[in-house]
């Protein structure tokens, strides 16, 4: 299925059928296609890596057990981070308040970013940042958004998706989309201030 | 929108497992639905094969609706059926042959079968006349 996979890109719904029919490789394929992806969403609203492990192996068991119920009303991304996000949000409201984070470590290639370098060392950068203690204050400000500011944070502002996916992977209005950015980026401007430009 | 937040939120895009991550991560998929297959009830996988032999069989989504309306269309038809039989027992037990009464006080001092010497004799269950019993009631 992977040669198959290199050699010719498959269409989700070619991969969900096939699953649906039986075929269990097919489903290998959907999640090494979203793994990566999903985790990120996971992970930005966890900041735990284990937690995002054990909940990633939940959120792909329950996909392979629903799948035959996927009727492709919506996309299978919009489905599969519609699952994601629910189950995401259903266990931190169950977690307890005294978690660790667990952060993974931060990419060297960061160092090359255009916008890394804009804020850290341009002529408006404030301080000279530590990458660590940048890392450290991100995740702790992001932990300080409720539940749903969080995941619109995450998809709109870290995984870069539209603001009407996110309204219908949450099941809400583009406009409840836009409003929870809005209160969200002033809450984390004034916790970040000391990280941004005057 | 504010973009120097925004420009910032971007850099959590960087933080990411170690490369082997993700090629482990389908293993222990596989690892986990192997434990999940032992761990589930029989009852379930007997389930799950039977529709997997049947890919394409669906419950309709009015069928639990209809389930219900010829539940209740059932019990209505058994409720009216013992309704119309209970007119017919009162007409037997109006018209059956009159019982002397006596008081407690006297019951010893009678044979059951010289209470009333006309009429033949007749046995009763539970103070109903077991030859009017209707065939429906239950």
């Amino acid at each position: 299925m992977a040669e198959l996979e290199a050699k010719e890109e498959i269409s989700d719904e070619d991969l969900v059928a096939r699953t649906q029919g039986g075929d269990p490789r097919a489903f290998d394929a959907l999640v090494r296609k979203y793994s990566s992806r999903l985790y990120g969403l996971v992970y930005n609203m966890t900041s735990n890596h284990e937690d995002t492990n054990d909940l990633l192996q939940d959120i792909f068991s329950n996909a392979y057990r629903s799948i035959k119920g996927f009727r492709g009303k919506s996309s299978f991304y919009t489905w599969l981070h519609t699952i994601a996000t629910n189950m995401t949000i259903n266990f931190l409201k169950k977690r307890s308040r005294n978690y660790r984070m667990s952060l993974d470590d931060v990419d060297s290639g960061v160092q090359n970013d255009p916008e890394f370098i804009e804020l850290t060392s341009g002529p408006d950068a404030r301080r000279e940042v530590n990458l660590k203690e940048l890392q450290q204050r991100l995740n702790e400000a992001m932990m300080k958004l409720s539940n749903d500011h969080r995941a619109v944070v995450t998809m709109f502002d870290i995984q870069g998706m539209p603001h009407a996916e996110i309204g219908k992977i949450l099941g809400i209005s583009e406009g409840t989309v836009r409003s929870r950015l809005f209160y969200a980026h002033r809450q984390l401007q004034n916790y970040l201030q000391e990280f941004l430009a005057a | 929108m504010n973009k120097d937040v925004h420009k910032l939120l971007r850099i959590k895009r960087y933080e990411i497992p170690s490369s082997d991550y993700f090629e482990r991560f389908l293993d222990e998929f596989h690892d986990r639905q192997r434990a999940d297959l032992i761990r589930r009830p029989t009852l379930h996988i007997f389930f799950d094969r039977v529709l997997s032999a049947f890919p394409d069989f669906q419950v309709p989504r009015l069928a639990y609706a209809g389930v219900a309306a010829a539940a209740v269309l059932l019990s209505a038809t058994i409720l009216f059926t013992q309704q119309q039989a209970e007119p017919t027992r009162s007409f037997a037990l109006n018209n059956s042959p009159a019982v002397d009464v006596l008081p407690a006080s006297q019951v010893d001092q009678r044979s059951p079968l010289s209470m009333s010497p006309d009429l033949p004799p007749h046995y009763v269950l539970e103070a109903r006349p077991v030859s009017y019993e209707t065939p429906y009631s239950f």
